[in-house]
């Protein structure tokens, strides 16, 4: 099994209710490679969840594309996106709960995620083996209720990898969970990762989990506001080349502001307007 | 089943609203059947043999003297007819005259009858068993001398050779008792024997002799033959209702013409006993329907929404299978694999109820033994019902599934919360709404207008619950801007849960058929009460023999002397049929003891109907003596010559008699003269007429004083004075007759006679014209109130109506009411009037008491009927069944409704828990998250009983007009379709104590479960 790459182009979606317009994505551009594993950080009501559910084909965005592997979902039938649903997406819902079949047991939720796909043919590791690699086997077959938080949270992260999808998203996984629930899920999520080459893209606030992930994306006003990798912080480029500035920039360069950019050393340096012109020449 | 136990309490109402319906559909063609049966049976049981049997008879045809054989009878009756019939009973009947003949001699009848010796009793000798061989009557032997030995002769069958027929003779061998029975199909044998036949030709007659079937069928037999019989007698264990209702037209045409023979007649009452029971059947056609498929209607809306909030419930499963690609059909496997099972399996429960309801309405409510039959209706209701419950169960199944993923991953499902109205709901508002007006204004009946009350409250129910949720919103809203947080966050948390609309629609709806049921039943019950009070009069009503009305009423007087229990009542009969008749009452007690259904005269009116207020003169003795004083009487005949004048007087005797008694005549004018006259008044009598009499065309003037007046051998004095107790008349002939003078013990009269030949001074205790009551119409002759009817004596009396009245007590429409005293006075009942007493409880020990008074006087009771028997005639009827239907119908309704809460209660708990568990998270009390959590539902509640009970008495009016209330409308209507409000509140009550007392304990419950580990599920 292969990991799916996924990226989305000028992504906008607009929420309609009772005449009122919001717009969750204003033109996000995203790109993220087969069996990369991918945080989506921002605030709340930034659009990360609803980005997650785009990617998942769960809305149909209001303009842009989605590419899930090969497949362009805004342009994908109902069929095609049950079939891609049920052999390479897998989408966690925040909660663990809204994951499971509350009266099956977690092998029985494993073994029922896998119909869908175990119907068109696909080859699939057991519900035992699929639940031992989320080191969920002596609860296999105990009742949910009976379950810890962080054990019903493997219980839907073993559901979510039955078919063993080409890729991930998950929606705050670790959001109710206590620090080594949290820790224990986020670590099987990586093994997962690292050894299926599944694709792996969960949305978070926790700066933990950001940090336990190589590569975070902030989204910010519904746009991408900034990409993370090992620890460090960038700004994105988008495709029309504009350039969201970090928040911390943002408190200095009030709207309105004029900057101007020059290369010093093969580095760009931001001057703002206010900065003396004649020494700005000077430097030139 | 582990799905199910999950939700245990959901599978659970599921399972019995599903078990309900499948009851509801099931019940409905046993009850039917079962109450069919009842009915045939009953009917059956009520006729007389004569009625439930059939009887062919031979007779000569013309020019012939030979009957069918009772082989070839019998056989005429097709084999089909026949299986339901035990076999037949044949017989001969032959003419037995006894030789020479003559209306001195008795003559009867001669029979056998196949069997006939075992259902007789031989009081001496025994059964004939040969040819020649008779038994005959004790009063036979007794009147005639027949003993058992004695040979009798009698007229055989005239020959062509002879002039004479032969003389057949005949021995007595025994004496017979007839013993009662169906054998006999309604042939009396004795009762006859030495009376004269009513012919003509009149002859003495002997009752019915008993044969051997070789006297009148045998080779030898000499008698006259007059008829052959085969008589069937119903089978009654291997007929029911199908059986009756095919006897019906199959006998009918034994009668059709072509297929009766000249000399075979039919008889039987079985077709008019099938078209009875068949007209029942159609009766009950549209009560059993109309109750049972609103209940229907109500638990299948039930279910649908409750299906709905469960499947509703379910949204977050139906979006997993989504996201894990198994599709729609996935998603609705997923559902229908839950949910259907517990439905389906719940038909096969339906069904065992239905059997147990049928059961108890069998043992219980129908009266008779009818057969507990589960027939094919019943097996196609059940499957009928699970039909209708796998479409429903996959319609609302369905309806969450074509839901968008991005819509099911919601925690509350997106509602509409304006005012406006979706689609679906508009549709069905309008077509409920529609069906009801079209009914409402008459252009609906039969079947469809069945449905109007449960649509009208379908109406009304889900267009309050479409103002629910924005009402509740708008209200809790300006509770919280007003500081009331608690009323404020019950009623905005009523107004978030999609059970509070649903709570509104079901509650109407199951309020609205508790209300309608009990309506219905209490006016059906109202309406038989009313029917048989009419048509009984009293809580008993005895018929009297003789015709002794003076007897009758002592007899009463000794009873019950304050006329409190019984009351003389006497019919007097119109002289024609198109006229009416008038019952004659004393109107204190009659007015204590009849009943009268919707109000009786008023008080007023009753004493409209006093007699005149004068006393009666009274007298006692054999005979009357009297001084004619200062008579100037004369009279002269039309050639001027004269002749005398007699004096008389007009008595009443102690029995009504009137006397007519001259007292002696004067030649011409005297200044005294005493005048004496033997008087038939021992018991008393009243003088009610002073009369002057002269020859036909004489004229007769002058005057004279009565004083003296005196009774012997008592001597005593009667005060005929003073002039004022005595009514003058003038005719418009310019005859006259009036008191001119006197004192208490002397009366001066005055006359001027132009040729009448008897001028009365009557006496004012007799009422000229006599005040009445009129139900309906007065004679077309009558002339502003003013009438002619028959009085007691049959004679034409003059009569007022002094008032009308709605219908008179066990009467026809037409009746008159008057006052038994005042026809009582200066007349005598006859004997075609029919006295009767009327009692006011039917307590049989007053009965004999009465009995016993009457037999000491020559009278006697001839028979008796009770309200209880007239008010059973009217409850064992197909539409006295059919409308106790409602008692079900009233308590499932209540008993669903409750459910409904559960229901709503058991899907929503544990967000609704959150949700208080909440509030305490933020500081808000127990007591006051108890308090919340009981009131929330509570103005949905008040909302759906109101409006349903509302809807209920709309629905009453509406439909009860097409509901049969008797099997065939009473001749004189109580009808009286109004609301029975005590029945409407009383229904209310228990609804708003069911229905309250379920909300509490949830809200109870609910609180309770409202703890802050509530906030720590995940799910």
């Amino acid at each position: 099994m292969t990991g799916l790459r996924v990226s989305t182009q000028r992504l906008v979606h607009i929420y309609r209710s009772e005449g009122h317009e919001v717009a969750a994505l204003s033109g996000v551009d995203l790109d993220v490679a087969a069996g990369e594993m991918v945080g989506l950080l921002g605030p709340s009501g930034a659009g990360k969840s609803t980005l997650l559910s785009l990617l998942a084909g769960v809305f149909r965005p209001s303009a842009g594309k989605v590419f899930v592997g090969p497949v362009e979902l805004s342009a994908a039938s109902p069929r095609q996106l049950d079939e891609l649903r049920a052999l390479e997406v897998s989408l966690m819902l925040q909660g663990a709960g809204r994951n499971l079949l509350p009266y099956f047991t977690p092998y029985e939720n494993v073994r029922f995620a896998q119909g869908a796909a175990r119907a068109a043919g696909k080859q699939l590791l057991e519900p035992a083996e699929v639940l031992g690699s989320v080191g969920l086997v002596a609860e296999a077959h105990r009742p949910l209720g009976e379950l810890s938080p962080g054990h019903l949270q493997l219980a839907a992260l073993a559901v979510a990898m039955a078919p063993q999808p080409g890729l991930l998203l998950a929606d705050e996984p670790t959001s109710q969970l206590e620090h080594r629930a949290r820790d224990l899920v986020l670590e099987r999520m990586a093994t997962l990762n690292r050894e299926l080459g599944t694709t792996v893209v969960l949305v978070t606030h926790d700066p933990d989990v950001a940090a336990f992930l190589p590569r975070t994306i902030t989204i910010r006003d519904g746009r991408v506001g900034g990409e993370g990798r090992s620890g460090e912080e960038y700004a994105v480029v988008t495709p029309d080349g504009f350039l969201p500035l970090p928040l911390h920039v943002r408190e200095d360069l009030l709207p309105g502001t004029l900057v101007r950019f020059h290369l010093v050393d093969g580095s760009y340096v931001l001057i703002p307007e206010a900065t003396d012109p004649e020494e700005g020449a000077a430097d030139e | 089943m582990r799905r199910w136990r999950y939700r245990p309490l959901q599978a659970a109402a599921v399972a019995a609203l599903a078990a309900l319906i499948t009851a509801c559909a099931a019940f409905a063609p046993l009850y039917y059947r079962a109450m069919q049966q009842s009915l045939a049976e009953i009917t059956l049981d009520n006729a007389p043999v004569i009625g439930n049997s059939l009887q062919l008879t031979s007779v000569p045809a013309a020019g012939s003297a030979e009957v069918a054989s009772v082989e070839d009878i019998a056989s005429s009756v097709p084999s089909g007819v026949r299986d339901d019939f035990r076999p037949p009973i044949l017989g001969y009947t032959a003419a037995s005259a006894i030789a020479p003949g003559g209306p001195d001699l008795p003559a009867g009848d001669l029979i056998w009858r196949g069997g006939a010796c075992r259902h007789l009793t031989f009081e001496a000798g025994g059964c004939p068993s040969g040819p020649g061989e008779i038994a005959v009557s004790q009063a036979d032997v007794d009147n005639f001398g027949y003993d058992v030995g004695s040979t009798v002769k009698v007229l055989g069958a005239p020959t062509g050779e002879a002039a004479d027929p032969p003389a057949v003779a005949l021995e007595v061998v025994g004496v017979y008792r007839q013993r009662p029975g169906d054998y006999w199909l309604g042939q009396t044998l004795t009762g006859r024997s030495g009376t004269i036949s009513p012919g003509p030709p009149s002859f003495l007659q002997h009752d019915t002799w008993i044969t051997d079937r070789e006297t009148v069928d045998g080779a030898e037999s000499q008698l006259l033959v007059t008829s052959s019989t085969a008589g069937y007698l119903l089978d009654r264990d291997g007929v029911g209702v199908d059986e009756l209702l095919d006897l019906g037209p199959a006998i009918t045409a034994l009668h059709a013409p072509g297929a009766d023979s000249a000399d075979l007649r039919v008889v039987s009452g079985l077709p008019e006993l099938a078209d009875d029971v068949q007209h029942q059947i159609d009766q009950s056609r549209v009560t059993v329907p109309l109750l049972l498929a609103q209940l229907c209607l109500l638990v299948l809306v039930v279910l649908w929404l409750v299906l709905l909030a469960m499947t509703e419930q379910r949204r977050p499963e139906v979006a997993l299978a989504r996201l894990h690609g198994r599709g729609r059909r996935g998603a609705r496997a997923l559902l229908l694999v839950e949910l259907l099972p517990i439905t389906l399996v719940s038909v096969v429960p339906g069904a065992v109820l239905a059997l147990l309801a049928a059961w108890f309405a069998r043992a219980v409510v129908l009266p008779g033994e009818p057969p507990f039959e589960i027939g094919w209706p019943f097996l196609v209701a059940v499957a009928l019902s699970a039909v209708v419950l796998a479409v429903l169960t996959v319609v609302a199944v369905g309806r969450v599934v074509r839901e968008p993923v991005e819509r099911l991953l919601r925690r509350v499902p997106p509602r509409r919360t304006g005012w406006s109205l979706g689609v679906g709901e508009a549709l069905v508002i309008a077509g409920a709404g529609g069906i009801v007006i079209v009914f409402a204004t008459g252009g609906l009946d039969g079947p469809s207008a069945l449905a109007a009350p449960g649509l009208l409250a379908i109406v009304v129910g889900l267009v309050l619950a479409h103002l629910t949720t924005p009402t509740a919103a708008l209200v809790g809203r300006r509770e919280l801007r007003r500081g009331r947080v608690r009323s404020g966050v019950s009623v905005l948390d009523a107004a978030r849960s999609p059970a509070t609309s649903r709570i509104v629609a079901m509650v109407t709806l199951a309020a609205a058929l508790a209300v309608f049921s009990a309506d219905a039943l209490a006016v059906g019950d109202r309406n038989r009460t009313s029917a048989a009070e009419q048509e009984a009069g009293a809580a008993r009503v005895a018929d009297v023999s003789g015709a002794d009305l003076t007897g009758l009423r002592a007899a009463l007087d000794e009873v019950d002397p304050d006329g409190r229990r019984v009351t003389p009542v006497v019919e007097i009969l119109p002289g024609s049929s198109d006229a009416a008749g008038t019952l004659a009452v004393l109107p204190e007690s009659f007015q204590r003891i009849a009943l009268f259904p919707g109000g009786g005269p008023s008080a007023a009116q009753w004493d409209r109907l006093r007699a005149p207020r004068t006393a009666p003169i009274e007298l006692t003795g054999t005979q009357l003596s009297l001084d004619l004083v200062d008579s100037t009487l004369v009279s002269e005949r039309v050639d001027g010559t004269t002749t005398s004048v007699t004096v008389g007087v007009d008595l009443v005797d102690a029995s009504g008699q009137p006397l007519h008694d001259s007292l002696g005549k004067l030649s011409g004018p005297t200044q005294r003269q005493r005048l004496t006259r033997p008087v038939d008044c021992a018991d008393g009598c009243k003088l009610v007429g002073i009369w002057i009499g002269t020859l036909p065309s004489a004229t007769v003037t002058g005057s004279a004083t009565l004083q003296h007046v005196t009774t012997q051998p008592s001597g005593d004095s009667v005060a005929v004075g003073p002039p004022a107790r005595w009514r003058a008349f003038e005719g418009e002939d310019g005859n006259a007759i009036e008191a001119t003078g006197g004192s208490a013990d002397s009366l001066t009269v005055r006359v001027d006679g132009e040729g009448a030949a008897l001028l009365t001074l009557q006496q004012t205790w007799i009422p000229t014209v006599v005040p009445t009551l009129v139900a309906g119409a007065l004679p077309p002759d009558s002339s502003g109130g003013s009438y002619t009817f028959a009085g007691l004596d049959g004679q034409a009396q003059d009569a007022r109506r002094v008032g009308t009245i709605d219908r008179v007590p066990a009467s026809p429409a037409n009746t008159y009411v008057a006052n038994l005293e005042t026809l009582q006075r200066g007349r005598a009942a006859v004997s075609t009037d029919r006295f009767q007493v009327w009692f006011a409880d039917d307590d049989p020990a007053l009965l004999a008491r009465v009995t016993k008074s009457l037999e000491k006087r020559g009278l006697g009771v001839i028979g008796s009927r009770t309200l209880g028997d007239v008010r059973r005639g009217f409850d064992e009827s197909a539409a006295a069944w059919s409308l106790q239907l409602a008692v079900l119908v009233g308590v499932a309704a209540l008993l669903i409704g409750a459910l409904v809460l559960v229901v709503s209660a058991v899907s929503t708990w544990r967000m609704r828990a959150r949700d208080l568990a909440a509030l305490r998270m933020s500081g808000v009390s127990a007591r006051a998250t108890r308090s919340m959590a009981v009131t929330a539902q509570l103005p949905a509640l008040a909302v759906g009983i109101v409006a349903g009970s509302l809807a209920g008495l709309a629905g009453a009016q509406l439909a009860l007009p097409i509901v049969p209330l008797f099997t065939e409308d009473p001749e004189v209507s109580t009808l009286d379709l109004s609301t029975a409000w005590p029945a409407v509140v009383a229904a209310t009550v228990a609804v708003v104590v069911v229905l309250g007392l379920t909300s509490l304990l949830i809200g109870r419950a609910l609180a309770a479960r409202a703890d802050l580990r509530r906030l720590r599920e995940t799910l």
